[in-house]
């Protein structure tokens, strides 16, 4: 989704041409979607700051094995998404993390912003619920805004298998944020 | 597992409209949406754009040396890649920037640096006024790099509290979204607090 | 002695700093309020900071002399309550203007008269600023202080308070309950994990505010 600037084609043959001060452009151009997603996927922006960072880095050093330039955007997603994986693999889930999202609003807020806070808390943790690739798939779908055909080429996996897990994802979240209710 | 109705994935797949829904359906739909909107706007993680660029231009190890440092390397906890990257933190902050328009910085020993991100798209003009800079509305201005709607602007701020808000094109003063912390401003309104810490630690 | 030192300065500054911020009108009875407050060796740094904040949102000059005086009232509240802590040491600006601001965060008065208490002799305002952010959460407000001041006397140097006020709203956040949440943190001290990183965005392109 590059918007302004040069085209991820003209700026990838930059960076393969030696000027890696050029790959900073692609950072800032994606970097704010791979974040995001990183940080629901994981959970922990720490822990996602690290997966981004260091699938950023891997696109680098790999950047000529991009076959198609066009789809760079596709290609990053597949990375940071492998990084998540492997974090989340390494994973314990005794220990205690204080990377997380920041505090959200205080008690003094305004009623509608701090009900917006505990509903955006509620979303987030109704979320981590889901197992990572129901997670990755509605994360993927509906928050990065990734067509099917985009995910196919992020996943890897078939566009039948995608929609499957898509909905699968949406049912495993509404049944999350209904227990949620329930015990509320 | 709660069973959603096939018209509603399909309308959230953009196979039929939203509107073909009948009501009761259309609503669970909208509902999903919402949740994505909110896990769209939830906080996330910092920019770590200058700790890759400066990954990047540290020269690389041996084939060798970087074998034998996977092999020394403490296994399984998510924590175990940090000091590299508290390494490379430690480069941006204390040596220079090779992103474009970067120049020198060295922090005191009494500053933080601190980072304002407001989404504004369709804004002109984003910035920051706060007890830092006595509340000057013009002072500090946010920039919309990728012309995505999200200004940034990064700040060395001494370290402490601070209390601020966002000016958005010369004259909407916008609490921060994404603050966390607030208190009243005894004018009607609220401004996000600011805890700066030490950069260096 | 530092008032009589003060008095002249705050004279001399506030006046420059004002005009063309705030309404003319107004500029000699906020001048007054900070005059004595400096005269009362209160700070007034948040005082000309709130008639700033107001001049420059456009507020009228009557609601500018309004806020500066409340946030004199509460700057003398939380020196009363230093003293009433027990706080021998000297009451500076700066605990004075913590305590200030974790009141009008919303800790509760008793909370942070126990806080103070708890540190003699040492800085108040991380462990405030934890504090309140816990209640922020709907944290308990004597098992929020209890916390940080466990977190002290274990040896948690005071720059990673917020992280141990961190620490437990995640947990909360991941499922325990408030109580749960508190007791799991305390049961690790004063062991911590790294501290959060700094904000690193574009560390070469920080501004400065200029002044």
């Amino acid at each position: 989704m590059a918007s302004g600037g040069p085209p991820d084609l003209e700026v990838v043959a930059r960076v393969l041409g030696g000027d890696g001060e050029a790959f900073g452009i692609i950072i800032r151009r994606y970097e704010p979607g791979l974040l995001r997603f990183a940080t629901r996927m994981l959970g922990q922006q720490d822990a996602a700051a690290d997966a981004v960072a260091e699938g950023l880095v891997r696109a680098y050093r790999h950047l000529a094995s991009c076959r198609d330039p066009a789809r760079l955007r596709t290609w990053l997603y597949r990375i940071v998404a492998n990084r998540c994986k492997s974090h989340l693999a390494r994973r314990s889930s005794m220990e205690v993390r204080l990377d997380d999202a920041p505090p959200i609003a205080d008690a003094a807020d305004s009623e509608a912003m701090v009900e917006r806070n505990e509903q955006m808390e509620r979303v987030q943790r109704a979320l981590a619920t889901l197992p990572p690739d129901k997670r990755e798939a509605f994360v993927m779908k509906h928050v990065e805004g990734l067509s099917y055909e985009e995910m196919a080429q992020a996943t890897g996996d078939r566009i039948p298998a995608l929609k499957m897990r898509v909905h699968r994802a949406r049912e495993a979240l509404v049944a999350a944020l209904q227990e949620q209710e329930e015990v509320l | 597992m709660t069973h959603i109705d096939p018209r509603v994935h399909e309308a959230l797949d953009g196979e039929r409209p939203l509107e073909s829904l009948p009501p009761d359906l259309r609503a669970e739909a909208e509902r999903l949406l919402e949740v994505a909107a909110l896990l769209a706007a939830a906080p996330v993680a910092a920019s770590v754009a200058t700790r890759v660029m400066a990954h990047l231009a540290e020269p690389r190890p041996s084939r060798l040396r970087r074998l034998l440092q996977w092999i020394a390397r403490p296994q399984a906890v998510t924590f175990h890649l940090r000091p590299v990257w508290s390494l490379a933190v430690a480069a941006a902050l204390a040596v220079f920037a090779l992103l474009p328009g970067g120049g020198p910085l060295e922090l005191g020993p009494e500053e933080g640096i601190a980072e304002f991100v407001l989404p504004a798209s369709g804004a002109h003009s984003v910035h920051v006024a706060g007890s830092f800079n006595d509340w000057r509305a013009g002072g500090i201005a946010l920039e919309d790099r990728n012309h995505d709607g999200v200004w940034r602007a990064t700040v060395v701020l001494p370290v402490g509290q601070h209390e601020y808000m966002f000016v958005v094109d010369g004259e909407r003063w916008v609490a921060d979204p994404n603050a966390g912390r607030y208190v009243d401003d005894d004018f009607g309104r609220e401004n996000a607090v600011l805890i700066v810490r030490r950069a260096s630690r | 002695m530092l008032v009589c030192a003060a008095l002249p300065l705050a004279a001399q500054s506030i006046r420059p700093r004002l005009e063309g911020r705030v309404p003319a009108e107004v500029i000699p009875v906020i001048d007054s309020i900070v005059q004595a407050a400096a005269a009362d060796s209160l700070p007034t740094e948040p005082l000309v900071q709130k008639a700033l904040e107001g001049g420059a949102k456009h507020v009228s000059g009557d609601r500018i002399v309004l806020a500066v005086r409340l946030r004199r009232d509460r700057l003398e509240a939380a020196r009363a309550l230093l003293v009433r802590a027990g706080d021998s040491t000297p009451v500076t600006p700066l605990k004075v203007t913590a305590v200030a601001t974790a009141l009008s965060r919303g800790v509760p008065g008793p909370t942070v008269e126990r806080v103070v208490a708890g540190l003699p002799g040492e800085p108040h305002a991380a462990a405030l600023q934890a504090v309140a952010d816990l209640l922020a959460h709907k944290f308990d407000p004597d098992s929020s202080a209890q916390l940080i001041l466990d977190a002290a006397r274990l040896g948690v140097p005071h720059d990673r308070f917020l992280d141990v006020a961190t620490a437990a709203i995640h947990e909360m956040q991941r499922g325990s309950t408030r109580e749960d949440a508190l007791a799991r943190v305390r049961a690790g001290l004063p062991n911590l994990p790294p501290p959060a990183r700094p904000a690193p965005k574009g560390v070469s392109d920080a501004k400065r505010p200029g002044v």
